[in-house]
């Protein structure tokens, strides 16, 4: 695999609940670094869509390679791939039988096999940078909705993960919590990180999309850099779902 | 109340006490003093027969407990198997937990004690105690799987997705992730279970087990006095049920320390 190799190829896919088609023929590609910020009105399939790239939702034809290994190869550990794959999800999941701390340990320790010692060394040192370590010997329902999250990126970044996925990171946060949650992806996205988000969140999209995605009735309707698809959209539907939203 | 606070009643034990109500005057602690009362006091008003019950009995104490300890073990590693079956998406392991329970729930424990008691005696001799276990956790364990399949449910499936997104396979989220916190949700309902199967273990002194109730009936049959020993014999089985209850919600107590903010 070269290095202008998308890093995650999605080929065509569709994926049906039923009848209903949630997904209709979708293709996409996310090169490494790039920040893919997924747009539309709810029921679009965007989050549908994020949740086929670690497999938590599966398709029924077409082709997702990412990192280089087919998540539908047989051969392939999809467990393997999910570790390259860290996600936030938008009520947290955080463990909550587990302290702060260990939510962040639990999968290096298990997983990868690293020792106590050197696993809590570097939950510490995210915690830091999710701004919360005074919180680490905390139970997650101690914590704020923002702080919940910040700790589950800071969870998902445990494990090293080469692209972080992001299901409505804020939408069920309160509004002055959003604010800290963003904060802490923005400074993600600004060291590189390969990212994919599903969110509501306009500026954002703004600021740190390299390409934004607009999706309605489970197909992509338009992909463009954020200041052509804000300023200039080319598509009626999208005109009209930015109509209403801002 | 959120999703995952939800109990799971079911109530064939004994009530359990609630660990928060500190107060002196409630039924556990009237019952437990009267219970402790009547057991002192009878056998020194009245040494023949109550304090000669009291010395011929507690032999079947130490069986009762034996056999509810081995009977609970067995029904709980059963109950896991029964209830993770009975979630499983293949369809043939799950047809078998499923017709299991379906057959447990639909014969009464008295007859499949008797079932299991001579079906067993036909194939192998083992004693007559082992065999009461066994037909105690077949049935329990089929109760058991209820339980245990209900306390997994009770999980939200968010705590399973996000196990499994950090590269957790299966086996690894039911045994690290789900378990642990289905187990506050199953303990209740498991310990109301244990003290369910501690009174019917009662019923296994038809089969030559010598407990309580079986010591009881000897002495009964010896001397006649049917109805103080019957009082005895009720008066222990209350205060083994109390105690037992009092020690569960306590554990329950511990076990929810996560959930308290």
């Amino acid at each position: 695999m070269n290095a202008a190799d998308p890093i995650i190829k999605i080929r065509h896919i569709n994926k049906y609940f039923g009848s209903f088609k949630a997904l209709d023929d979708v293709s996409l590609d996310v090169a490494v670094g790039e920040k893919v910020v997924v747009l539309g009105p709810s029921g679009s399939g965007k989050s549908t869509l994020l949740r086929t790239i670690n497999r938590l939702e599966t398709i029924s034809s077409g082709s997702i390679i990412v990192d280089g290994h087919d998540l539908y190869d047989p051969d392939e550990d999809i467990n393997r791939i999910r570790m390259e794959l860290g996600m936030v999800f938008q009520n947290f999941n955080l463990f909550r039988h587990k302290t702060v701390l260990e939510n962040l340990t639990l999968a290096p320790i298990k997983l990868k096999k690293m020792d106590r010692g050197m696993a809590e060394e570097m939950a510490y040192e995210l915690l830091d940078k999710v701004g919360i370590r005074d919180r680490a010997n905390h139970y997650p329902i101690q914590l704020s909705g923002g702080q919940q999250q910040r700790v589950a990126i800071a969870r998902a970044l445990a494990m090293e993960p080469k692209i972080m996925l992001f299901d409505e990171p804020t939408s069920a946060l309160d509004p002055e919590m959003i604010g800290e949650v963003l904060e802490v992806m923005i400074t993600l996205a600004r060291e590189g990180m390969t990212m994919v988000v599903v969110t509501h969140e306009m500026g954002f999209a703004r600021e740190v999309a390299d390409q934004v995605v607009f999706m309605d009735g489970g197909a992509i309707v338009e992909e463009a850099s954020p200041d052509s698809f804000f300023d200039h959209p080319v598509h009626a539907r999208t005109r009209l779902f930015l109509d209403q939203i801002l | 109340m959120s999703d995952q606070e939800k109990k799971i009643e079911i109530g064939d034990g004994a009530a359990i006490p609630d660990p928060e109500d500190k107060g002196l005057i409630s039924a556990w602690w009237i019952a437990l003093v009267g219970t402790v009362s009547l057991l002192i006091i009878l056998p020194l008003l009245k040494p023949d027969p109550y304090a000669r019950i009291l010395s011929f009995v507690p032999d079947g104490i130490l069986v009762t407990f034996k056999v509810t300890i081995a009977s609970i073990s067995l029904a709980l590693v059963i109950g896991l198997l029964t209830g993770l079956g009975r979630l499983s998406k293949n369809r043939f392991i799950n047809l078998i937990a499923s017709l299991y329970v379906e057959i447990v729930r639909g014969v009464p424990l008295l007859v499949q004690l008797f079932y299991i008691y001579f079906a067993l005696g036909r194939i192998v001799r083992v004693p007559d105690i082992v065999a009461a276990v066994i037909a105690m956790a077949f049935c329990y364990g089929a109760y058991m799987g209820e339980v245990f399949r209900a306390g997994i449910k009770s999980i939200d499936h968010g705590q399973t997705e996000a196990s499994l997104s950090l590269g957790f396979n299966r086996r690894q989220t039911m045994a690290y992730v789900v378990l642990p916190q289905a187990w506050r949700t199953i303990l209740p309902p498991v310990g109301n279970e244990f003290i369910a199967l501690l009174k019917d273990t009662s019923l296994v002194s038809i089969l030559a087990v010598a407990d309580i109730l079986r010591r009881g009936r000897e002495y009964a049959s010896e001397s006649f006095n049917y109805f103080e020993t019957y009082t005895m014999i009720a008066l222990i089985y209350l205060l083994i049920t109390l105690v037992l209850s009092r020690l569960i919600a306590n554990m329950e107590h511990r076990l929810s320390h996560y959930e308290r903010r």
